[in-house]
């Protein structure tokens, strides 16, 4: 369960006497279904809502918990409990190769660095991607890359996974395994989307536009809101 | 970006001796073939270590094609240094300067090649554990020269993508129009990098194998 408790972000301006600009404000939220979609146009603070959820941002004004955990106070608790994918996988895969970089999530939980290969290889397998463990990340097609950040993601076993439109970069075929693995994830899933057929997938749909939760409902009638806000 | 072709290569596991022996091993093998020479500074010399080198890769399974593949890049920038030696009729300079750059390359390759990252990491960080007398954390520094090692294969598919933009507006001859859009692109890039650390928890978590408790003897400040 995650709760935002009158949440407001801001950053100071860049001309000295200019108001700060506000990316987000007056944000409370319970969040505790399975799955949740935010949907909102560029700029309209989806990704500002959902970096606040493991600490990335932190909020100028209110708070965040976690599980009871504060994002500012507990920070490295709550990144342990909420695992975080990026658009661009490339951005987030730190190591050369999946493999690697799968060890190198591990190295906080199994010690040994021939049980975290060997785990990690078990892991790609698991996902249907072990025939990519040696490759460079670069080398790899977006989908793979995609499935080796979740991968990598998964490995700590975070109860919560947050992923900023993570179907962006994908091809329908892609986008559509990745909707299958979202399906199958016991956690709870939080993602942001521009793809509306994947946002209908969620128990529960947040719309935001201009730094506000102007809707939150079922998949239906949230995404017709969000469709009329953007006519 | 075919990271194949980038400067220190790709680790893919195979049987020869090399990948057998340990990283601090291949470490002091890599100070013993470029530092006789970068002292001696004597074109044959070179040439020598260069063979010495090429034969090392070699009964490894590493063929002279693999371990020349630096990118066109590094053998432009070879070429330029021969040429320059050349003009300035400093002929033996010619093989010993850009023979040296290519020799401390093809050593680091010969690391590179042979060990995957988490080896490299530990071997650095084993070898750094001294540093935290002085409060540095050698995990951490491991970990910054690997995520660097990752990083080059990026920065210069992204300075070739600058390159074919500016050339597509037909700006390829302007140097700041390359530069300035290079540097922001690294610059975001490492922006990520940070924050890919941070959402992962990688560096706060720490190693359950290292001694002493994560942030410990940190220059973190």
């Amino acid at each position: 369960m995650i709760t935002l408790d009158d949440v407001r972000v801001a950053v100071p301006a860049i001309r000295r006497g200019d108001p700060e600009k506000v990316l987000l404000d007056d944000v409370t939220l319970d969040l505790a279904e399975h799955r949740i979609a935010v949907v909102g146009a560029n700029g309209s603070g989806k990704s500002t809502l959902l970096r606040l959820l493991n600490g990335l941002r932190t909020p100028t004004h209110g708070t965040v918990r976690v599980h009871g955990h504060d994002t500012v106070a507990d920070g490295k608790r709550v990144r342990a409990l909420v695992g975080f994918i990026f658009t661009d996988p490339l951005m987030q895969l730190l190591m050369s190769t999946p493999v690697e970089d799968i060890e190198l999530s591990l190295r906080s939980v199994v010690p040994g660095r021939s049980g975290r290969m060997a785990r990690a290889r078990e892991l790609l397998d698991e996902r249907g991607i072990g025939h990519v463990a040696h490759q460079s990340i670069y080398d790899l097609s977006g989908g793979e890359r995609q499935l080796v950040a979740l991968t990598s993601v998964l490995a700590v076993e975070p109860s919560i996974i947050v992923a900023d439109e993570p179907t962006t970069l994908l091809d329908l075929r892609n986008r559509s395994a990745l909707e299958g693995v979202f399906a199958r994830l016991e956690q709870q899933v939080i993602f942001s989307t521009h793809d509306l057929d994947f946002a209908r997938i969620a128990d529960r749909v947040l719309v935001v536009d201009g730094g506000r939760v102007v809707a939150d409902d079922e998949p239906a009638p949230a995404l017709a809101h969000y469709v009329r806000l953007m006519a | 970006m075919n990271v194949h072709a980038s400067l220190l290569g790709l680790y893919q596991p195979q049987d020869g001796w090399l990948f057998r022996l340990g990283a601090g091993w291949k470490y002091l093998l890599l100070l013993a073939l470029t530092i006789p020479a970068l002292v001696l500074w004597q074109w044959w010399f070179t040439l020598a270590s260069l063979v010495l080198v090429l034969a090392l890769l070699g009964s490894s399974g590493i063929t002279v094609r693999r371990a020349l593949n630096i990118g066109s890049m590094l053998w432009i920038l070879l070429a330029i240094l021969a040429v320059y030696q050349v003009v300035t009729l400093r002929f033996d300079q010619a093989v010993t300067s850009p023979g040296n750059v290519l020799l401390a390359v093809l050593a680091s390759r010969m690391l590179t090649l042979t060990t995957s990252t988490p080896d490299l990491l530990d071997a650095l960080a084993a070898g750094l554990r001294p540093l935290r007398w002085v409060r540095v954390d050698p995990d951490q520094v491991a970990l910054a020269v690997a995520i660097m090692v990752r990083s080059i294969p990026f920065l210069l598919g992204s300075f070739a993508e600058v390159r074919d933009a500016a050339r597509a507006r037909g700006r390829d001859g302007n140097v700041l129009s390359l530069i300035v859009p290079a540097v922001v692109g690294a610059v975001a890039y490492a922006q990520s990098t940070g924050e890919a650390l941070h959402a992962r928890g990688v560096v706060e978590r720490g190693s359950v194998d290292s001694a002493d408790p994560p942030g410990r003897g940190s220059v973190r400040g």
